[in-house]
């Protein structure tokens, strides 16, 4: 298992953002659900091992991330999109993407190249040497999606990955997040359940810091034949999970 | 895949290196970091051609002390990471990365500040301009750590308008560095401690995470 964790907490003052979850996630692409608040980036935050949980256990790639030696061997493996991408503007597509190659220690001679396969999976190709201060809201989006990829990590945190992107570039992105699940654990905090249904194996739903459901998708639309609110099948299993977790 | 997108070809691990430390010194601002600190030498020349530091006394050591703190304020404030999380998840480089930019920088700001003074009488000299600097930047450094690169200038302020008020008052604590003479040995413990500090906190910890502080 690539992610095992067990009873984990994290609190933030008197909040806990993170209560008592329990998950357990292989090889795929498993979509992380829920409303604001509900403890999704804090969860990815633990995941990307920038900050430890409280309580509970924690394991990645088979290692326990609060020793330094397997944190670091974690980190070398993982790619992390966060909710709030930084970066330099004076930095072109590649420069950036390069640094974090890099910086995960990736052979010299295999990260040319595997900044150019990123940057173009990305479809980043033709803005390549663009200043990222020139780039929108989309592509900068992009070059975080490429940065977390560069080094074919085993497991993949990406927090609200489609925020920004258009409906043409969602489609090709949960094309390439269903090739990167094939070899990696990717896990994907969204709020647009149909990303979820078009690329995720798996779905854990949170609400108030706790896992409220965990399964497929098709077991996820189950739980709303004959109520919930929402348009398509998924919201509806998505809102019937939400009420009752509310109840 | 195409053939548009060219990175550079590190070849071997030293030179992979080489290009991972320059992208990360410009990545922390250094070119305007470096023009900035050209900028602090210059001022010092022209306060040196107009007035010079008369004696040792505490005015010129004042007005020197405030171009110190300027100095200091730019090596801290490019200890900021602007890539947030991001940059925080990745591997074991990233410490010897970020004490290498603080050291890199520090000396540079110390070496700008005594071209600025060649061939001038520095209350202190060049050793009291040395330590003077390396305390303000240590104090810098831990700004840094606790509130964050933008706000990395506010701890050598604040220490310099304290230690101004002790050099007008004499206070002889060691901790007030700049208001003791060149040879205190005191003096340059507590200035090396707080270099020593500040240098060893933000390799280990890094600037406080304030995401998209670029």
């Amino acid at each position: 298992m690539n992610i095992e964790i067990a009873d984990l907490t994290r609190r933030f003052g008197r909040t806990r953002a993170v209560d008592g979850v329990n998950l357990r996630a292989d090889t795929g692409v498993l979509g992380l659900l829920g409303p604001n608040g509900a403890g999704k980036t804090s969860l990815l935050r633990m995941l990307a091992t920038v900050i430890p949980p409280h309580s509970g256990t924690l394991r990645l790639l088979e290692r326990d991330p609060s020793e330094h030696g397997p944190r670091r061997e974690i980190r070398r493996r993982l790619g992390y999109l966060p909710q709030n991408l930084g970066y330099y503007p004076g930095f072109t597509v590649v420069e950036f993407v390069e640094y974090f190659a890099l910086l995960k220690e990736m052979p010299p001679r295999r990260a040319s190249a595997a900044v150019a396969t990123a940057v173009e999976r990305v479809g980043l190709g033709d803005k390549a040497k663009a200043k990222l201060r020139t780039l929108s809201g989309g592509m900068l989006r992009r070059a975080g999606i490429a940065q977390a990829i560069v080094n074919e990590p085993d497991l993949l945190l990406l927090d609200e990955p489609t925020a920004g992107l258009d409906p043409e570039q969602r489609v090709e992105f949960r094309s390439l997040l269903r090739e990167l699940g094939q070899g990696a654990t990717v896990v994907v905090s969204t709020h647009l359940v149909e990303d979820v249904g078009a690329a995720c194996a798996e779905v854990a739903l949170m609400h108030q810091g706790r896992i409220a459901f965990q399964g497929t998708p098709d077991e996820l639309v189950a739980r709303g034949a004959g109520h919930g609110a929402g348009d398509a099948p998924l919201e509806r299993g998505y809102s019937a999970v939400l009420a009752a977790a509310r109840a | 895949m195409t053939g548009t997108v060219m990175a550079a070809d590190p070849s071997g691990p030293r030179q992979a290196h080489l290009r991972l430390l320059r992208l990360h010194l410009t990545s922390r601002g250094t070119p305007n970091g470096l023009a900035l600190l050209a900028g602090c030498a210059a001022l010092l020349r022209l306060v040196l051609y107009l007035h010079g530091f008369r004696g040792d006394g505490a005015a010129g050591r004042q007005t020197l002390l405030l171009i110190e703190c300027a100095a200091a304020s730019v090596v801290a404030v490019a200890a900021r990471n602007p890539f947030g999380e991001s940059e925080l998840a990745t591997g074991r480089l990233l410490p010897p990365l970020r004490l290498s930019a603080a050291l890199l920088l520090s000396a540079a700001a110390v070496a700008a500040l005594a071209l600025g003074a060649t061939g001038a009488g520095l209350p202190g000299g060049g050793a009291g301009l040395l330590r003077d600097v390396a305390g303000l930047v240590g104090i810098g450094l831990l700004t840094a750590a606790a509130l964050g690169g933008s706000l990395a200038w506010a701890g050598p302020l604040t220490y310099t308008v304290v230690a101004e008020f002790a050099l007008v008052e004499g206070w002889q604590t060691p901790w007030t560095w700049p208001a003791r003479p060149a040879h205190d040995a005191g003096a340059w413990w507590c200035a090396g401690l707080a270099f020593a500090a500040g240098a060893a906190v933000i390799a280990v910890r890094g600037a406080r995470d304030t995401a998209g502080e670029a």
